[in-house]
């Protein structure tokens, strides 16, 4: 089971479901914190989850969650970025990428 | 002899004991960075880093290279020991000479030793420090200089500005919105849909990183200013894939194009002013499509936080006299400014030879009229040594009124949202507030009402105070 970690502004802000996020591998090694774009199925518990990953949260000053989450992911994107122009809520574009791919 | 290059500084601090090669096999997740830590908070010297876990010896991390001010005189040529008011005269006296830069041929540049272009382009090539445990990735620009261009004029601007590894091709950044890089973006490239060349910069000479701190004035070039802090011309060289100019010396040059339409995640990171705090997923992107480095490259690291560091150092001393001359341009009548690497360029002291409300109210006038970065600002009178930050603190004490000698001031839009104390909300509509502290006499009041200071100095006669001096060896008492 790969571990991941994921930054948002507040734990409460990561819902159950289908998901698009950036993710940053904790697999040591020189490429260890690499990101991958991606879209998953994010849960609290690994039931239930095909091939699940770990996956910690991490809020916006950087303090991990207590307990891990778990992912599934489904698509690595190929793109390394969201739609956005420089100084935008990044946060916010992968929620608008979640409408515009119906994720929810 | 300036300082050619970073390299070159090391064979000075390491004569002055000012340097630590450490040997022994660090990790680059963590370990370095708290390394450094410890370093900067006990007072230590500056790191070399020889060898890195996961990485082939010849691939170093240094960290705080000017991160006292006996390193900061030592990179200007000046003795360990000098003085920090004395530092401050010595780059005061150069900053403002100009001395144009010396163009390189590629040959003859050290940084173009070794080039990845395009698709061999691989960040993780490096040893890229994660710094502090929680930061949102790995952060190759700490001590760096960043360069862009307005394609209209030709202004090149230098800054420092932090970047992190995205993936193997892609940074992520943070310079603020009132950033000159900012500016220049917004202006000429953003309104076009067109990405900007940018060069990240690591390990040229100490003095031009110290530059890249400095709040040079737009359409300033930040070389040319070098130059003079330097008294001899740096060194430049042409990007690969831009016509950006870099220093040639440089250990490792990452081109790229900050992109007007992509972004991706940034931060947060352990900042400047000692804390990480929300400052994320608001900044910029750039990909990567050069990096050219020297052989045995060495990534300049600071391991910011808490105060002192090469950070809190270096702007106490750009921003201090940067803010002098700007405080006598807006007609304060400035003896000295000092900005106490404690207080993070969040606290300046300002000497007044005329004080009052309106003198206190000229200078929070000048702090807030544009980009805000500091806030909060004690004005005292010219008897008090801004240097001295045990006088500064009696004279807001004693002659700071609670009542009438606050005076502060709201705005939007411009403020530092790296302010530890200001809210998430703040922070996002960069709103922000700054006060001055008029910690000086009224001017109004008659001479014979004024308090006398009672030191040693200032409430004896000068006969009393030179029978005093010239006997005291005969008191037998040892100061």
């Amino acid at each position: 089971m790969k571990e991941w970690q994921t930054f948002l502004r507040r734990f409460s802000d990561m819902i159950e479901g289908k998901r698009e996020l950036f993710i940053k591998d904790l697999t040591p090694g020189k490429a260890k914190y690499d990101t991958k774009h991606v879209i998953g199925t994010v849960a609290k518990s690994k039931k239930g989850l095909n091939k699940p990953d770990i996956l910690w949260l991490r809020g916006e000053s950087g303090e991990r969650s207590r307990e891990p989450w778990y992912i599934s992911i489904e698509q690595t994107l190929k793109e390394d970025w969201v739609p956005g122009k420089p100084w935008e809520d990044v946060l916010e574009a992968l929620d608008k990428m979640e409408t515009v791919r119906g994720l929810r | 002899m300036a300082f050619n290059s970073h390299r070159d500084f090391f064979e000075t601090l390491e004569k002055e004991g000012e340097l630590a090669r450490v040997k022994k096999e660090v990790d680059w997740d963590g370990e370095a960075g708290a390394i450094g830590r410890k370093t900067y908070e006990s007072g230590g010297p500056a790191i070399l880093f020889e060898k890195i876990k996961d990485y082939s010896e010849g691939y170093r991390i240094s960290n705080g290279t000017t991160g006292t001010w006996g390193r900061v005189a030592l990179s200007m040529e000046m003795a360990r020991s000098t003085p920090v008011r004395e530092i401050y005269r010595e780059y005061e006296k150069r900053v403002d000479v100009k001395i144009p830069p010396k163009i390189l041929k590629k040959a003859n540049a050290p940084c173009k030793e070794n080039i990845m272009l395009g698709d061999e382009v691989d960040l993780y090539q490096f040893p890229m420090p994660m710094i502090h445990e929680g930061d949102g990735g790995r952060y190759v620009g700490t001590w760096d200089v960043v360069i862009n261009k307005e394609p209209e004029t030709n202004w090149t601007n230098w800054g420092m500005y932090r970047f992190m590894a995205h993936t193997k091709n892609w940074l992520t950044g943070w310079p603020q919105t009132t950033s000159q890089l900012a500016l220049i973006m917004k202006k000429s490239y953003l309104p076009y849909n067109k990405p900007m060349p940018v060069a990240i910069v690591l390990g040229a000479d100490p003095l031009s990183h110290i530059i890249a701190t400095a709040g040079i004035k737009p359409y300033e070039n930040e070389a040319e200013h070098a130059g003079g802090l330097r008294q001899k011309a740096v060194e430049l060289v042409q990007c690969e894939t831009s016509d950006l100019m870099v220093p040639a010396h440089a250990e490792i040059v990452i081109e790229g194009d900050l992109m007007p339409d992509q972004i991706a995640p940034d931060g947060p990171f352990g900042e400047y002013p000692g804390y990480r705090s929300g400052t994320m997923c608001a900044g910029v992107a750039v990909k990567v499509k050069a990096i050219t480095y020297r052989s045995k490259p060495i990534v300049t690291m600071i391991a910011l936080g808490t105060p002192p560091d090469d950070s809190s150092i270096a702007a106490s001393l750009t921003a201090a006299v940067a803010m002098k001359k700007g405080l006598l341009r807006h007609g304060v009548p400035v003896t000295d400014v000092y900005v106490p690497p404690e207080g993070v360029t969040h606290l300046i002291v300002i000497g007044v030879t005329r004080g009052g409300t309106e003198t206190a109210r000229k200078v929070l006038d000048y702090f807030t009229l544009r980009r805000i970065m500091t806030n909060k600002h004690i004005v005292v009178d010219a008897d008090v040594d801004v240097f001295n930050m045990a006088e500064v603190l009696h004279c807001f004490a004693t002659r700071c009124h609670p009542g009438r000698g606050i005076l502060y001031e709201w705005y939007e839009g411009r403020s530092n949202s790296l302010t530890p104390f200001y809210s998430p909300e703040e922070r996002k509509k960069l709103k922000g507030c700054s006060v001055a502290f008029d910690s000086t006499w009224p001017p109004e009041w008659e001479k014979e009402i004024v308090p006398i200071k009672a030191s040693f100095k200032t409430i004896y006669t000068k006969e009393m105070i030179d029978k005093v001096n010239s006997n005291w060896d005969s008191y037998g008492i040892k100061l």
